[in-house]
């Protein structure tokens, strides 16, 4: 099958394309780093089918990046039949200079001239036969996000495919032209593929190449001894740079004639939202402001507090207890629901009123054994729907984060976030990864691969876990409505948020202990290429909520309802393998195992001293080990249990999430202290299975023990002092002392004062 | 107990042991073809991710 590779500058539209030719649902992320890997597809209306490989985006093909190393390594060794240089036509010299570096090298060459839709749009004029004839390659006009000119590049693209073609350099009017073409005649001699390639990068003085062909490099060290240039010395790599971009000027440039409506330094649009939203001083609070407001409409209770202004909730009583449900999705006394809530409730009232209800009534009619009624109400149905109740909440909250990752400003986030994180040691470049956790833990650490500094990146896949993911929302609404309903004045959406942002403190607080201690370091330089605002293109939110819902299903109708079933099964069952009924659950293998664990956990606020079911939170921790989701299922299963158990029914028997962790709260004795002890374990402790994988992979060998180390210390230590300083607050000034140590004692080993001798090793004797 | 209260009874442990052994099997493929850690539904698990395919070494320079 013959192969196109797609290169081109990071946010050029290069994934936009790869989705457009292939019908992938690749994620199209708006800063650097999303495609971190190569990714592959096929294109099937040309003649034969070919395969479409997109490679990450790169500024230049020296080797200082590891995209820029995946790139040229696939364009150089795997040989494509053609590569397809997309160029932004907005940007257009900066996009070129990667273009003269490919036509350097002895491969079929197309450059696709992208988002022309914007360019026709600020009234510019853009003469693609001209750009054509000064670079001797085909170019076509295209617009990926509006599908136009699609078909005309593969044809094309495949037609240049046919015909072999030999590397172009424009350096040969440069100064350095003629040592240039002495180092490709010589590499040529020895049958180097790509000679003109390599000769150039030898001329920049590439390390790669320099590695490789240490002759030719010394010609180019003796041609240095005789070559002078005032401005640039030696440095012939920025001296290449400047001729690349003078012949760019000189010869490509005019095939761009910008409208006359344009003043000259006039802000754009984005450069006016810039001013706002990058400002010094507005920036972190616009962000925190945007985040929150996010939060809000996801699980929050009352849309914009407007209840708690005018106080005008009520529950609705029609007697008709499926209308009164109904109507309770949309207002009810808390107010009017918020987006997330109504899709929690409406779920809610689906998969467990009418469904579970349902199936509930079915076993019982049928008069099958209690156990198996328990099973399928509890252990199957039960573990399922606890799960899915949440799920269109996560959708709400994966549709924001999108939204504000497509816009471009999460990219702003990074730039503004940078002048924090460097006093951290970090640059801002490891948020953009860290923000990715928000989603799911795996692709985030798959992202830390774009930081070139390996302390950095070791750094921030230990943190990456400290950013609440998707599969952990569902415990922290299920825990802070809990804490709502049962504490007056308190409300669940500020609690959320609350929580989420201690995580993200949390990750800045242990970034600064590891630069202290194991991970001492110089914080690298970020550069980053700001892309223009604009509105995320609905389709491609659609098609990434779609993703994430199937990714929910398959979850849970898989892993979940296996866990869940697995549960049901060690909590009705004693060591023995004979049944137990509900109020018997004290007596199963999973209360034992609990129990045996409880200790453990007594210093975080749900060990010992809870009465008799407090062994489900131990549990539910382990379980969630698996799948974070499992948490909330564990409780859900264990709580239809626990509630039908008790003599004189609870308050509630946990028809939800929330309920099942009011029933708790009632029947555990836990505290809203130990709850919240509860939840930041979990956010911080070891991720889920997967996850964890994942970091075992992308971490060097021997370290990753550290890692598990390093999350566990972390969860535990943190979730104690949560629950001691808020149980008995004179702890604070305690934990505050200690902190107060910490910091001292780095503070004076960095300025010297304190010093560690190290022991020196006695020579052996000298003979005589 | 009615006979349709057996069939159901049997029905409920069947399902349950046929879920349990379903996804530990289909775990097991998925490891045997190289996507054994995730199904998180990322777009890394295109190829890209570590969870999702053996490591190969090389692609990245490393």
């Amino acid at each position: 099958m013959i192969r196109f590779a797609l290169a081109g500058n990071p946010n050029c539209g290069k994934t936009t394309l790869f989705n457009a030719l292939t019908g992938s649902t690749a994620h199209v992320g708006n800063w650097p780093g999303v495609t971190v890997d190569k990714r592959e597809g096929v294109y099937k209306k040309l003649s034969e089918p070919a395969e479409i490989v997109d490679l990450p985006g790169i500024y230049s093909l020296s080797p200082y990046t590891p995209e820029e190393v995946i790139s040229r390594n696939y364009i150089l060794d795997e040989k494509p039949d053609c590569v397809i240089n997309i160029v932004d036509a907005t940007n257009l010299e900066r996009n070129l200079y990667l273009t003269t570096q490919l036509m350097e090298i002895d491969v079929p060459l197309v450059v696709a001239l992208n988002m022309m839709d914007a360019v026709k749009k600020s009234g510019d004029r853009l003469d693609a036969a001209k750009l054509e004839k000064a670079l001797g390659v085909p170019v076509v006009e295209i617009s990926a996000l509006k599908n136009e000119g699609i078909q005309e590049l593969m044809e094309r693209a495949y037609a240049a495919s046919k015909t072999p073609r030999a590397g172009s350099t424009v350096l040969a009017g440069s100064s350095i032209a003629h040592v240039i073409d002495d180092v490709k005649i010589a590499l040529r001699g020895k049958e180097v593929e790509n000679p003109l390639f390599h000769a150039v990068k030898l001329a920049e003085g590439d390390e790669l190449e320099v590695a490789a062909h240490p002759d030719e490099m010394k010609m180019v060290g003796e041609f240095k001894t005789q070559h002078s240039d005032d401005i640039f010395g030696g440095d012939f790599e920025a001296l290449v740079a400047d001729a690349r971009y003078k012949y760019i000027s000189a010869n490509f440039s005019g095939a761009l004639v910008h409208s006359q409506k344009k003043e000259r330094g006039a802000l754009s649009k984005s450069d006016k939202a810039d001013r706002v939203l990058t400002n010094r001083w507005a920036a972190i609070p616009i962000f925190v402001a945007i985040l929150f407001f996010v939060f809000h409409l996801t699980f929050g209770e009352d849309l914009f507090y407007l209840n708690a202004i005018f106080g005008f909730g009520f529950d609705v009583e029609t007697g008709n207890a499926y209308l009164d449900a109904f109507v309770a999705v949309f207002f009810n006394g808390a107010g009017i629901s918020t987006p997330g809530a109504i899709l929690f409730n409406l779920t809610d009232f689906i998969m467990n009123t009418c469904l579970g209800g349902w199936i509930a009534d079915g076993m019982a009619a049928t008069g099958a054994a209690a156990w198996a009624q328990g099973l399928v109400n509890d252990g199957i149905w039960g573990g399922v729907a606890g799960v899915m109740s949440f799920v269109p909440q996560v959708l709400v909250l994966f549709l924001f984060l999108s939204i504000l990752e497509d816009s471009g400003y999460m990219a702003r986030v990074a730039f503004i976030l940078d002048r924090i994180f460097r006093r951290f040691g970090v640059s801002g470049r490891a948020f953009i990864p860290m923000i990715m956790g928000f989603g799911c833990s795996v692709p985030a650490v798959v992202n830390t691969r774009t930081l070139a500094d390996d302390k950095e990146r070791i750094m921030t896949t230990r943190v990456i876990p400290f950013f609440t993911c998707g599969a952990k929302a569902p415990i922290l609404a299920a825990i802070c409505g809990a804490i709502a309903a049962e504490y007056t004045g308190v409300s669940a959406d500020l609690l959320v948020f609350a929580l989420y942002l201690f995580g993200m403190i949390m990750a800045i607080v242990m970034l600064l202990f590891m630069r202290q201690t194991s991970m001492r370091g110089e914080v690298p330089p970020f550069i980053m290429e700001l892309p223009a605002y604009h509105a995320p293109q609905f389709r491609s939110l659609m098609i990434h909520l779609w993703d994430k819902l199937k990714h929910y299903v398959k979850k849970a109708c898989t892993i979940i309802v296996a866990s869940s079933i697995v549960i049901w099964f060690l909590s009705h069952f004693a060591w023995d393998w004979s049944y137990l009924e509900d109020e018997l659950m004290n007596r199963s293998i999973l209360a034992d195992i609990g129990n045996f664990l409880l200790w453990i956990c007594t210093p975080m606020g749900f060990g010992l001293q809870l009465s008799e079911f407090g062994w489900v939170f131990v549990v539910a921790a382990v379980t969630g080990l698996i799948a974070k989701e499992n948490v909330i299922s564990t409780f859900y299963v264990l709580v239809a249990a626990i509630g039908a158990g008790v003599a004189g029914g609870v308050g509630d028997d946990g028809e939800n999430g929330i309920g099942a962790v009011v029933t708790l709260m009632q029947q555990t004795g836990i505290t809203w202290q130990g709850l919240i002890a509860f939840c930041v374990f979990n956010m911080l402790t070891v991720p889920c299975f997967a996850a964890a994988a994942v970091v075992k992979g992308e971490t060097p060998k021997g370290k990753f023990k550290f890692t598990l180390a390093f999350w566990m210390l972390t969860s535990y230590v943190t979730s104690t002092c949560i629950y001691l300083m808020f149980s008995w607050p004179w702890t604070v000034a305690i934990v505050v002392v200690l902190i107060a140590a910490v910091i001292a004692f780095f503070i004076l080993r960095n300025k010297g004062i304190i010093r560690f001798r190290r022991k020196r090793k006695e020579l052996p004797a000298a003979k005589e | 107990m009615e006979p349709l209260g057996i069939v159901f009874t049997v029905l409920a442990a069947v399902l349950a042991v046929g879920i349990v052994v379903g996804v530990i099997a289909y775990r097991i493929v998925q490891k045997k073809r190289g996507r054994g850690g995730c199904d998180c539904g990322c777009d890394c698990c295109s190829g890209g991710c570590h969870a999702c395919r053996a490591a190969r070494k090389g692609d990245d320079g490393r």
